[in-house]
């Protein structure tokens, strides 16, 4: 113990409060490895800091870089659907424009598939005391594809392009109340300051790879990206035709060393189907993201991997709370009672999911509080509460969208809630008539009494606490209006340690279990599939696809 | 005959003319219906709105919906198809692009369905009531009945991901010459052949069989004309002339209504780039899509109805030729 004490004693010399306090978390066994590498690597500790400390209490130490296996060389085709429109980094808004800017350039922080931050075009990060500024250092020495050296100037017009109202940017709803323009300062050429707009405890989870549009790109970028895709990233464009795809070359200079494959070509399809039978025709080594109702027969197929990775994407099924028939809490409480989540799980996906508790805590997330007691189907219970409610039944109308596994969900769905009297009427509808304009009084996501939302894969639960569930939220389709969990939700924000977070969690899963403004079924992986002589390649949860040390054959 | 002939076509292209104005106010009143806006299609349901204001604004999306269809009017009669909202970039290069692509596919299933319909129906008819005409029309028959999304997959597995004969994206490497254009479009005309074979055989067997029992035919025979002689110019022009006005119908379908097989054989044809225009609330290119497949249809039906005319000597006559 001596022993420990003293090389932890040297490793604290210089650290800031918020690092020795991960320190002390790991010493006390409130974290595991995993979580100490994430909350260490959020606050900014070394990945050598990180591994003295984890020898020291006995973890194995961080793991080398992956043996590469495959022959170098060769092209990799990926399939993906195609981006909806113009491929610009600041506007692009899905997971396949998002592929092709990950391919040319690069983010200050890397967020993982084990949602573990690693340095990418920063190197350090640190907040000060209350977590309201960050610090960034850059990577030295870091070119662009046209040949010019990567400064703090690139990264503050950077960010401060995507925090600019006027730009159309898409990262514009990450930044609300967190980072506004003009918050982003050049200390010097290889500093840049952020000046939160309040004190944010992940905030460089808003600069990584989880936020689609914060690629570094050239200070005098004017908006013309595609035509060539000018970034810091491993490939370079060698050729872009939109809504038919794109091929890259490896970038020889790049920071990280060069790629080994020589090309990366990108195919848009406009189905699942299509790509699945590309992929086994072989015309494409990779699937960006399949879906279990659309790949069965990938599944079980020796000539395809199927890759998963846990994600918190998930389906929303929110009722109103102000008025109707779900006004009255017992209802919600009710109604999400008559779901078999297992069943749901199994059914739908395989049993690749996991369980959701009717919050956005889902089980990946290192400050969910997993004490919180799992809800499960109780139908005697639920048609007791919908007594206690003096109601004997309804009739409801449920409204979502014809994609994926959504309209089977609905079907089932109207099946729970006739086992308690709840007559449910199904509207499926074509997406863009759902979202509709996406704001109150001109959207059936959020003008139906009831309905059912998709949400994508985010690396910290922030946004789905704040735009779904705060009275001010903008995306607040259950109308839930709680001013006890509108504090509870800013302390989560503002709380810089994972043991804070943890304990103002547990809190929010506890008063969301009790409300139940929406029902959070299932947390259901992300599926890449690929061909299996594809090595080494490291698909996100986010849609990315790291090739660095990808091979084909 | 000339002038009126010439009267004839004057009286149909205004007539296209004015219907395509048409089509473009119906495409305009279709949109206003269309739920949400270009710059949230773009920026998606979960951006902020301030942004969605500032894209709307850049785009010119966010003026009244007359003035955007008047300037639109305006840019068309100098020849201008405008921006893509979605695309940020003008519309033509998008369209041509496309429409090449649709109508080399519309071209191969043609070259295909044509010669084989025509043929299959005329041998079924000159064969009334054997058993070859049996198995063209019940084969016809049952194969018009296959949608163009079974047959399509099944192709692709068969002679894709089983075989391996023929590519299964219809989009050829760049530079790719004639014959391996040809090899990539194979597949993906198969399906539309399958169903307008039938249609196609139908129509020839019928007009045939009428042709071969009319009294101009048994005329002709009784003249003691060569049978060559009468089947080519008395029976096939007349029998053939519903099957053209067939033909043509089919081209318009052929060339903005293979959404499935361009989707499926990951083709960029015009279909493709209208549904997704009329997604993405992408105005002039959802105008210019449809009036482009609007175009194309009226031509073929143009031409169709002169080849009916100078093909049938009765309408000929009433046209004082």
């Amino acid at each position: 113990m001596s022993r420990i004490i003293k090389n932890l004693g040297s490793l604290r010399l210089g650290r800031s409060a918020l690092e020795n306090h991960v320190i002390d978390e790991l010493l006390a066994g409130r974290l595991d490895r995993r979580a100490f590498l994430r909350h260490g690597s959020r606050v900014g500790m070394s990945m050598a800091a990180m591994a003295v400390a984890l020898k020291t209490v006995g973890f194995d130490p961080i793991g080398e870089a992956k043996a590469q296996t495959g022959k170098p060389g060769g092209t990799i085709r990926i399939a993906l659907t195609a981006p909806a429109g113009k491929i610009d980094p600041v506007t692009v808004s899905d997971q396949y424009g998002l592929l092709v800017l990950q391919q040319v350039g690069d983010f200050l922080v890397l967020d993982g598939p084990d949602l573990t931050l690693k340095p990418m075009l920063a190197t350090e990060w640190k907040p000060n005391d209350d977590g309201s500024v960050w610090t960034f250092k850059l990577r030295k020495g870091v070119k662009f594809h046209n040949g010019k050296t990567m400064t703090a100037d690139d990264v503050v017009a950077s960010i401060e392009r995507l925090a600019d109202p006027a730009n159309g940017s898409n990262a514009l709803s990450a930044f609300k109340g967190i980072l506004s323009k003009g918050g982003t300062k050049k200390v010097d050429d290889e500093t840049v300051a952020f000046h939160l707009d309040a004190p944010n405890g992940n905030f460089p989870y808003y600069l990584s790879s989880d936020n689609y549009n914060a690629i570094i790109l050239p200070a005098d970028y004017s908006g013309d990206f595609e035509a060539h895709m000018v970034g810091t990233g491993p490939f370079k464009l060698e050729k872009y035709t939109p809504k038919v795809g794109a091929t890259f070359v490896k970038n020889e200079d790049y920071w990280g060393g060069p790629p080994l494959l020589d090309k990366v070509e990108l195919s848009f399809y406009d189905a699942q189907q299509p790509q699945v039978l590309a992929l086994l025709g072989g015309q494409v080594d990779v699937i960006q993201q399949v879906s279990v109702q659309g790949s069965q027969s990938l599944f079980n197929n020796p000539a395809v991997n199927i890759i998963r990775l846990p994600s918190d994407a998930h389906r929303q099924i929110h009722m109103k709370c102000q008025k109707g028939p779900f006004a009255d809490k017992r209802v919600r409480q009710a109604m999400a009672l008559t779901f078999d989540r297992e069943k749901l799980i199994q059914g739908l996906f395989r049993g690749w999911a996991a369980l959701g508790n009717d919050s956005p805590f889902a089980p990946i997330f290192p400050s969910t509080d997993k004490s919180v007691p799992q809800r499960r189907q109780d139908i005697a219970k639920a048609k007791q509460l919908m007594a206690d409610a003096g109601t004997s039944g309804f009739d409801v109308t449920f409204t979502t969208m014809s994609i994926q596994e959504l309209p089977a969900l609905a079907s089932i769905i109207k099946n729970f809630g006739a086992e308690i009297g709840i007559n449910i009427n199904l509207k499926i509808e074509d997406s863009g008539a759902y979202y509709g304009s996406a704001v109150p009084g001109k959207s059936d996501w959020l003008d139906s009494e009831f309905g059912m939302t998709d949400y994508g894969h985010r690396g910290i639960p922030n946004v789905f606490l704040t735009a779904p569930l705060k009275s001010d939220g903008t995306w607040n389709a259950a109308n839930f209006q709680n001013k006890e969990y509108d504090k509870l939700v800013t302390d989560y924000v503002a709380a810089l340690d994972l043991q804070s977070q943890q304990e103002v969690a547990g809190k929010i899963q506890r008063l969301l279990l009790d409300e139940t403004p929406i029902i959070f079924p299932f947390f259901y992986d992300y599926l890449t599939a690929a061909s299996p002589k594809v090595k080494n390649m490291q698909p996100t949860a986010m849609g990315q696809i790291f090739l660095q040390h990808a091979t084909v054959g | 005959m000339g002038s009126a002939f010439g009267r004839f076509l004057l009286r149909r292209l205004g007539l296209s003319l004015f219907t395509l104005w048409l089509v473009s106010v119906v495409v305009f009143l279709g949109a206003q219906v269309l739920p949400g806006n270009p710059g949230r299609a773009v920026l998606g349901p979960l951006a902020d709105a301030r942004a969605v204001a500032a894209l709307n604004k850049e785009l010119g999306a966010d003026r009244p919906p007359v003035q955007i269809y008047l300037s639109w009017v305006g840019g068309m009669l100098q020849g201008d198809m405008g921006e893509s909202y979605s695309y940020r970039a003008p519309v033509a290069p998008f369209i041509g692009a496309a429409l090449v692509h649709s109508l080399k596919l519309v071209g191969m299933i043609f070259l295909i369905v044509v010669p084989l319909g025509v043929g299959g129906g005329v041998i079924a008819a000159l064969n009334a009531g054997k058993p070859i005409d049996r198995i063209i029309s019940v084969a016809s028959l049952s194969l018009t009945v296959i949608p163009e999304f079974v047959s399509a997959i099944a192709l692709i597995l068969i002679f894709a991901v089983i075989l391996r004969w023929l590519p299964l994206s219809a989009t050829w490497p760049d530079g790719a010459g004639p014959l391996t254009q040809i090899r990539y479009l194979i597949l993906p005309a198969l399906p539309l052949v399958i169903v307008l074979f039938g249609y196609i055989a139908r129509m020839a067997r019928a007009g045939t069989v009428e042709a071969l029992s009319s009294d101009y035919t048994r005329t002709a025979i009784l003249k003691g004309l060569p049978w060559r002689t009468v089947l080519t110019r008395h029976v096939l022009r007349n029998a053939l002339v519903p099957t053209i006005t067939v033909i043509a119908a089919q081209t318009g379908y052929a060339l903005g209504g293979l959404v499935v097989v361009e989707t499926l054989f990951r083709y960029q044809g015009i279909g493709n780039l209208v549904l997704t225009a009329a997604k993405a609330k992408d105005f002039a290119m959802l105008q210019a899509g449809i009036l482009t497949i609007g175009a194309f249809f009226i031509v073929a039906t143009l031409i169709a109805d002169c080849i009916t005319v100078l093909l049938n000597p009765r309408l000929r006559a009433e046209m004082g030729g």
